[in-house]
């Protein structure tokens, strides 16, 4: 999940947390309210009447009567004194119901009993509890209102705000990480936000990013220089055999011999130079401005390797069914790609056994194959066999696992993808998908 | 014929300057720029072979200077440099050939010999061999004005191995020639064999191919009087 999703979703559930809660609540704490300021409220009366009995004694309510009672018009409130025994002693606050002129009421009751002479009197401060409430649950709804749409406007701004604080971290994935194709341009142009944790992710991966191009370089300026230094001794060695061969004093089995040391030698040379040529593509060394006739091509390499399929018996067959030329290539680089995609065919191949090598669009797309009924490769090597000096089946004999590498530059160069499909003892196919960039149709 | 080679790599040299003396050319050395400059200005040579990766000057700056000195001269570029702006430079200045280090001496020796027949405008010379006459210009192949159809290939090779008679030519020098420095990492393969086998039986149809002889465990030779 994205993390700007992830985000959204806290913020709105924990927002929705929050109004349940409050939901589930408020009439609690409403109701809590109103019974407190009530208690209160009886309280201060109760405190009132105690005065007034202290300074104007009790008659002043009684006024020569047993008891006093006095309720309010709606009977919302009463107030009532009545003497009691001597020896009872109420102090408390309860609900309870009271009957007056025939309604029975619910009330909130305090009751408190005082001497006054040598009589003690219950006095009793009540408050309907209907008028309690009657405020309380309007006030509940508003305050829900108020809440709901407080939540509404701060979940839109915490949206809007989450998003724009985390937008540069979406720059950084599309532009650090997804687009970007390897060798990295140089001078990346680093992110414009004040957010110092992108900028530290940011300048870190530009820095990854230059840190794998110099690693890069120093590799291919390597190769370059060494295979470069290793040809002028291959050299001496080589012409050193020559003279040697030349010799008519040498004998038959001398002369055997100094061909088979120019065979290893010979090996050695095209080590280096395959190394060579890797790394003068990887260099862009070679132009990229040939059109190519792919059935031209395909002849051509046909005949160029001949004599190995005559060697072999194997089937040779062209099935180019679209008339393609490719642009903006390099004739002999393509030549080569091709030529050590169908040596490697017959390389791997059975005795007597077939090559196809054809054109197809795959996924709208110009696609070379070459299909062999060779040995096949195993699926977990198939990752590896464009690696250098890796070879596909090490009981073959021949082949030092360079021609697939070659394969591989060319295609970068070109941005050609290679796929591999293979089957174990029933043969390999390999995909040469060309860029739409590099493809003309023909008249 | 006389001969300079312009190179650095003293080992090098001396191996190459045996084989030229070997093939009745005459050879002078030298190590840098400025001994071959020297060289260039006293002496008239018909060949200089010249190294690009010199330790006083490039190669191709005095390559510039010895065309003005020695106009008439074949050059030839030898260098382990190989990249291809070296190259369309080189042949821009006016160099006849470009062979990339490491190079077989027998190859250098059939280009020496192939700007020699371009140079002296010779159109066709007829080499017999055996019972058949070979046209290295026209490359073709004949037995009493009939002429045998070879490919490109065989023809190469059969020419190539004419052109070293008498000498045994082993099948990497042989397929390096046909195939050149194009990368093939193929070489323990005997398709020259294929090749040969081809040769010996179209022309052997017409006439004898005794004078192609297989030299066991080593490769092929010509001989020829």
């Amino acid at each position: 999940m994205k993390l700007s999703t992830k985000l959204t979703l806290f913020v709105t559930l924990s927002k929705l947390a929050i109004v349940l809660f409050f939901v589930l609540t408020l009439p609690y704490v409403v109701d809590y309210i109103t019974a407190t300021y009530t208690d209160n409220l009886l309280q201060q009366q109760k405190s009132k009447v105690l005065k007034v009995i202290d300074q104007n004694g009790i008659d002043f309510y009684l006024d020569g009567q047993e008891s006093y009672g006095s309720y309010t018009l709606l009977r919302e409130e009463f107030i009532a004194l009545e003497p009691v025994d001597n020896l009872a002693k109420i102090d408390s606050l309860e609900t309870a119901e009271r009957i007056i002129e025939r309604d029975t009421l619910n009330y909130r009751i305090l009751s408190h009993t005082f001497k006054a002479g040598n009589q003690n009197y219950l006095l009793e401060v009540a408050k309907a509890t209907s008028t309690m409430t009657q405020y309380s649950r309007p006030l509940q709804r508003m305050a829900l209102y108020l809440l709901l749409s407080l939540i509404v406007i701060t979940l839109v701004i915490d949206l809007v705000f989450t998003h724009y604080l985390i937008k540069p971290l979406g720059v950084i994935i599309k532009n650090k990480l997804v687009n970007q194709r390897f060798p990295f341009a140089r001078n990346q142009k680093p992110i414009n936000t004040s957010t110092s944790d992108f900028r530290y992710l940011d300048s870190s991966l530009i820095l990854l990013m230059d840190q794998i191009n110099d690693a890069f370089e120093k590799e291919r300026e390597f190769t370059a220089n060494a295979s470069h230094e290793l040809m002028t001794p291959i050299s001496i060695l080589q012409n050193k055999i020559e003279n040697l061969m030349e010799d008519e004093e040498v004998s038959d089995s001398m002369q055997q011999r100094f061909a088979e040391m120019m065979r290893t030698l010979s090996r050695l040379k095209k080590i280096v130079n395959s190394l060579l040529l890797i790394s003068r593509i990887e260099n862009e060394q070679f132009a990229k401005s040939d059109d190519v006739d792919v059935r031209l091509m395909a002849e051509e390499i046909r005949e160029e390797i001949s004599h190995r399929l005559e060697d072999q018996e194997i089937s040779f067959e062209l099935k180019f069914e679209h008339l393609v030329s490719l642009k903006n290539v390099n004739h002999d680089l393509l030549f080569q790609l091709f030529y050590n995609l169908i040596n490697n065919a017959i390389r791997y191949n059975k005795h007597k056994g077939s090559i196809v090598m054809g054109d197809e669009y795959q996924n709208g797309s110009y696609t070379i194959f070459v299909k062999d009924t060779g040995i096949g490769i195993p699926e977990d090597e198939i990752p590896t066999i464009f690696n250098r000096f890796k070879k596909a089946n090490l009981s073959q004999t021949g082949g030092y696992g360079l021609g697939l590498s070659i394969v591989k530059s060319i295609a970068s160069y070109h941005q050609i993808t290679l796929e591999v499909v293979s089957v174990v003892n029933e043969g390999t196919t390999f995909k040469a998908i060309f860029s739409n960039d590099n493809v003309a149709q023909n008249k | 014929m006389k001969v300079l080679l312009v190179e650095d790599e003293k080992t090098l040299a001396y191996e190459v300057e045996a084989f030229l003396k070997k093939a009745f050319y005459i050879c002078d050395l030298a190590h840098n720029a400025r001994q071959g400059l020297e060289k260039i200005e006293c002496n008239l040579y018909d060949f200089i072979l010249l190294d690009l990766g010199l330790p006083d000057q490039d190669g191709l700056v005095l390559l510039e200077k010895a065309k003005k000195a020695n106009p008439d001269a074949a050059y030839i570029i030898l260098t382990a440099r190989g990249n291809i702006e070296d190259r369309i430079k080189g042949l821009d200045l006016g160099a006849d050939d470009y062979l990339p280090k490491p190079f077989s001496l027998l190859e250098l020796q059939s280009r020496m010999q192939a700007i020699s027949r371009r140079k002296s405008g010779i159109n066709s010379q007829l080499i017999p061999l055996g019972e058949f006459n070979v046209d290295i210009q026209k490359r073709t192949v004949a037995i009493q004005d009939k002429e045998i159809e070879l490919t490109r290939k065989e023809f190469d090779l059969l020419s190539y191995l004419l052109l070293h008679k008498n000498r045994v030519l082993t099948r990497l020098q042989l397929s390096e020639h046909i195939w050149g420095s194009f990368v093939d990492d193929d070489c323990d393969s005997n398709y020259i064999d294929v090749h040969i086998k081809n040769i010996r039986k179209k022309l052997g149809a017409h006439g004898s191919t005794e004078w192609l002889e297989t030299v066991r465990g080593v490769g092929y030779k010509i001989k020829k009087s």
